[in-house]
């Protein structure tokens, strides 16, 4: 039998004819699992899910403003629901919006996945296997749901790729000018372009980790320096800024090459740091993205290196205004630069410290490799060790600056947090104290715009970083390495606790750091959910913020809990890609634990999930479009997502309302009924303001229609203990959870039956101190349920 | 009377100055306006936010609005400081997220199960946040909306004018807001 083989072939019979075989499909692939009913999904295969999914949790829109500008017909006026000319309403043109922003964060990783995948595939070949650890056979949770396919060589994640891409331009498209025009279709469409964005978020780190050796689900990675104070200013200093970890990778070789690892500082900002730590622990984490600004006015950089995404507009006027050579690398971001490939490394080391050039475009690896730590060192030699430019020359620059405020205001109207600027400029001309604005260092976002709005031209960032600078030097700290996946036996181990209840949640605190609070929030927030033993699973900046805050005994929460995947742990998957091991952990419980099919089987999972994982995202700081197809993808795997304040202009959120008694309802796959249910979770997408609400809502969001009397008993527990602690009160909605005695909290057992009998109108037989009549619906140990017809049907058929 | 350009009253200029692509711009009330419009109403609700767990002054108001029988849907944790005033708030629990979507359903029967309200007061927001909500009401649904933070909100259908330079004016303003009640 003629066995086909890839590559090209020329039949002698039929001349001028060759046939090129693409991809061989073997029949080991096709038996892995029998294939679901959605493998490769286009945009209609689970819009049946999206509607049923928004028909609970309805689209809620914040509009940002009035109008439409997107197209020549207009701009139109759409206030109180008018249509635009192309005949657009308001809540259309929103969902639209949302789409556009979900297409342009799910093309971000996709684009990321696809460069590194190409680069990687030319390195190492495709036959490289996918290799993710002795603990970790369900290697692509999310493209075995997805996608269909179980990837075994960095050659298959080309398959995934070439399906993520395909939609992602076929939901861009739906964005033209008279194509959809339901606001519920748009949002199936944001949902299903946001799944896409999961794959290619999985594609890139499972590509990083087998090439570049990543830790592969390890709990226990090492703790690497995280902080303002990390670099030993006495060295020359690589500051890396971006995403993509391809064109850093090639320094920290360079270095290790020569030997000279040890006599140079790599630092990070953004999620490349996560990924060079990932890579070599020698490299350091500087913050997350709002430290560019701080990064290079303080004049640590001795060079920087930028990549792509979430990296300032303006990196090159930054880098040039302190004297900072600027190698920018990504086709992504050109920045306007000259490309200087094919210039020799003297050539092009010479033009950056000599300053003929301010900075190179450079989208050659090695030669950023090279060239990066021979500038640093250069320029380092020229200043040496005096860097040019640290906020202000002296104290009395600093003073002279502070006394150019004249309280207009301006920057306060132009701030994205309001920050009392004008207050801290009054304060320290009176008293000469500048506690005030150092105060403010905390919490700004060092953006810059009040800086382009003061008609004095004061260096409001240089003031405020300058009044905290003891603190801001100083600031050191400890962030755990990404460690890539969860371990199949991590999840054997949990999936039932999480699945039952015994384990009340887990919270996954990943995105940005547009807090509206002090950073230190975010880590009151999380340990308050540690020291109750959920897990807490985090990446990208939320990963790095943690990392710098200490205890009063200078401990991180990094070093007072465990990385493992396990209630009490606390877990750093790494960079903005590996937030697909989290969506990939939830879609694992369902595999692992319950034996669910996979391949090509979305809708069932998704259900599972949302039915009986209490598992809930928070993004306390969410502020890219990256962070808003992430969130969006989690929606439609089930999970729910709170957002911190400035979430709300996302301008959309999936609010249901547990008051419409008909929306909550399943099949019950035993008693074959339709059941009325509690309203769990009662929101896909919802916004808080305060830390305190952010605490109480994510414990409430835990809850889970198939929680068991003891698992929902532990879940009311921790949410009426959070709701009295920080509301003063019993929730409001605490009666709707409550099936049975069973379910209600040991210790307040007696005077929570008092109020449901003299408060709600329950009947309770007092001698047996059991609940006889007023719960929406009874407890069943085999309560099964489903919101998927088809689930319903394959489970209950014969 | 909406404030023109009485001296008293700084002119409604915004918290935030790109906050500015609307159609219709909130009309900047004086507080006894304020204080008529919600004597008038059939359903006032005064909703408070988290500013209240940073500014007890905002607590002081907010206790006075419930004495004048108000009913207070308190967010954000915003309900603790008003029950350990002895205030009981009837909605404790859900965001202003949530509630600005229930407010936009035309079933819902308010938290008391007697209808839905027609004019709804919002006290201690991040300006930003309550923005958001402010389009949101503004666009899908007729609810009568007054924002009495010291930002002028121009999504409201009517606001206090910009007070962050001067404190005791807004606190003047919120003080003559509940005399007039």
């Amino acid at each position: 039998m003629f066995e086909l083989k890839k590559g090209a072939f020329v039949l002698d019979e039929l001349k001028n004819v060759s046939i090129r075989i693409g991809r061989v499909v073997e029949e080991e692939e096709e038996e892995w699992e029998e294939a679901g009913p959605t493998p490769k999904p286009g945009i209609l295969e689970l819009r049946k899910w999206d509607h049923t999914l928004l028909e609970r949790y309805e689209p809620f829109y914040a509009p940002m403003q009035d109008f439409c500008n997107l197209c020549t017909m207009g701009p139109c006026d759409l206030s109180m629901n008018k249509k635009g000319a192309c005949g657009i309403d308001l809540k259309t043109q929103k969902a639209r919006l949302v789409t556009i922003a979900c297409c342009v964060g799910a093309s971000a990783h996709t684009a990321h996945a696809r460069h590194l995948v190409d680069h990687l595939i030319e390195e190492y070949g495709e036959d490289l296997p996918i290799d993710l650890g002795p603990d970790v056979n369900v290697e692509a949770p999310v493209m075995r749901t997805v996608v269909g396919i179980k990837p075994k060589t960095l050659g298959d994640l080309r398959e995934a790729l070439s399906w993520a891409e395909k939609e992602i331009v076929k939901v861009l498209h739906s964005v033209h000018i008279g194509n959809e025009e339901s606001y519920i279709d748009y949002e199936s469409k944001a949902l299903h372009v946001s799944m896409a964005d999961h794959v290619g978020m999985e594609v890139a780190d499972i590509a990083q980790i087998v090439a570049y050796n990543f830790p592969k689900a390890e709990p226990n990675t090492p703790l690497v320096d995280t902080g303002f104070g990390i670099v030993d200013r006495s060295k020359p200093t690589i500051v890396v800024v971006g995403h993509n970890v391809m064109y850093a990778r090639p320094i920290s070789d360079y270095l290790e090459e020569q030997g000279r690892i040890d006599d140079f500082e790599v630092a990070g900002l953004c999620c490349t740091a996560h990924d060079m730590t990932r890579y070599n622990q020698k490299a350091k984490i500087f913050g997350p993205i709002y430290y560019q600004l701080r990064v290079i006015r303080a004049g640590l950089a001795d060079i920087v290196v930028s990549d792509e995404q979430c990296i300032r507009a303006d990196l090159l006027d930054a880098c040039k205004k302190a004297g900072v050579p600027l190698i920018a690398t990504s086709d992504a971001a050109a920045r306007g630069l000259p490309d200087v490939s094919d210039w020799p490394v003297e050539k092009i080391v010479d033009a950056l410290v000599s300053g003929k050039l301010p900075g190179v475009f450079l989208p050659v690896p090695e030669k950023v490799g090279q060239v990066a730590p021979l500038v640093a060192e250069a320029v380092f030699r020229k200043h040496g060790g005096e860097r040019k430019y640290r906020f202000f020359e002296d104290d009395s620059a600093f003073r002279e600056e502070i006394e150019k405020c004249t309280q207009c205001m301006n920057c306060v109207f132009t701030c994205p947090h309001s920050l009392r600027v004008d207050q801290g400029m009054a304060h320290a001309q009176k008293t000469g104290d500048v506690s005030k604005l150092a105060k403010l260092e905390e919490i700004c976002i060092a953006c810059g715009k009040c800086e382009q709005v003061c008609p004095k031209n004061i260096k409001i960032i240089n003031v405020i970083m300058r009044a905290n600078y003891d603190n801001l030097y100083n600031k050191t700290g400890k962030t755990r390495v990404g460690r890539g996946p969860i371990q199949d036996t991590e999840i054997r181990k949990v999936g039932q606790p999480i699945v039952f209840g015994q384990i009340p949640g887990v919270i996954a605190a990943v995105g940005c750091i547009n807090y509206p609070d002090e950073m230190k929030s975010i880590v009151e927030i999380l340990e308050e959910f540690l020291k109750r033993r959920y897990i807490v699973v985090t990446s990208g900046c939320h990963a790095m913020d943690i990392g710098m805050i200490k205890d009063e005994e200078g401990r991180t929460l990094y070093e007072k809990y465990p990385g493992n995947f396990d209630a009490g742990g606390l877990v750093n998957v790494g960079s903005c890609v590996s937030n697909a091991h989290i969506s990939g952990a939830t879609i694992k419980i369902a595999n692992i634990f319950a034996m669910r099919p996979l391949r090509g089987n979305y809708a069932e999972i998704a259900d599972y999930v949302l039915n009986r994982v209490g598992a809930v995202g928070f993004s306390w700081g969410p502020y890219s479009h990256k962070a808003a197809s992430i969130a969006t993808g989690f929606n439609r795997l089930g999970v729910p997502v709170v957002v911190g304040p400035h979430g709300t202009k996302y301008r959309r959120a999936y609010i249901g309302k547990p008051w419409k008694k008909d929306r909550w309802w399943v099949y019950d796959i035993k008693t074959r009924q339709k059941v009325f249910i509690e309203p769990a979770p009662d929101s896909l997408l919802v916004a808080v303001e305060t830390k305190e609400e952010a605490i109480v809502q994510l414990a409430r969001l835990c809850i889970r229609p198939n929680d068991t009397s003891a698992g929902r008993q532990i879940k009311l527990t921790h949410y009426i203990e959070l709701h009295q602690k920080y509301y003063g009160d019993l929730p409001d909605d605490w009666h709707l959870y409550v099936r049975s005695e069973a379910d209600l909290p040991l210790k307040q057992r007696e005077e929570l039956l008092k109020i449901l009998e003299e408060q709600y109108g329950w009947k309770i037989d007092w001698e047996k101190k059991k609940i006889v009549e007023g719960p929406i619906r009874h407890y069943d140990a085999g309560f099964n349920p489903t919101i998927v017809e088809e689930v319903y049907e394959k489970y209950t058929r014969g | 009377m909406a404030v023109t350009k009485e001296e008293k009253y700084p002119s409604p200029k915004r918290f935030d100055i790109a906050d500015i692509q609307v159609s219709r711009e909130s009309t900047a009330v004086k507080p006894k306006i304020v204080a008529n419009m919600i004597k008038r109403a059939k359903r006032p609700l005064l909703i408070t936010g988290g500013q209240l767990l940073k500014d007890e002054k905002l607590v002081d108001f907010a206790v006075k609005f419930a004495e004048k029988g108000i009913p207070i849907a308190a967010t954000a944790g915003s309900s603790r400081p008003l029950i350990e005033r002895g205030v009981r708030p009837i909605s404790k629990t859900y965001t202003l997220h949530q509630i600005t979507q229930f407010l936009q359903d035309e079933e819902f029967q308010g938290f008391d199960g007697q209808g839905n309200y027609d004019t709804v007061i919002f006290l201690g927001f991040l300006p930003y946040y309550l923005s958001r909500m402010l389009s949101s009401l503004k666009h899908f649904t007729k609810i009568t909306t007054i924002a009495i933070d010291e930002f002028y909100q121009p999504h409201a259908k009517f606001s206090f004018t910009n007070l962050t330079k001067d404190r005791e004016l807004y606190h003047s303003m919120l003080e003559e807001v509940l005399q007039n009640l």
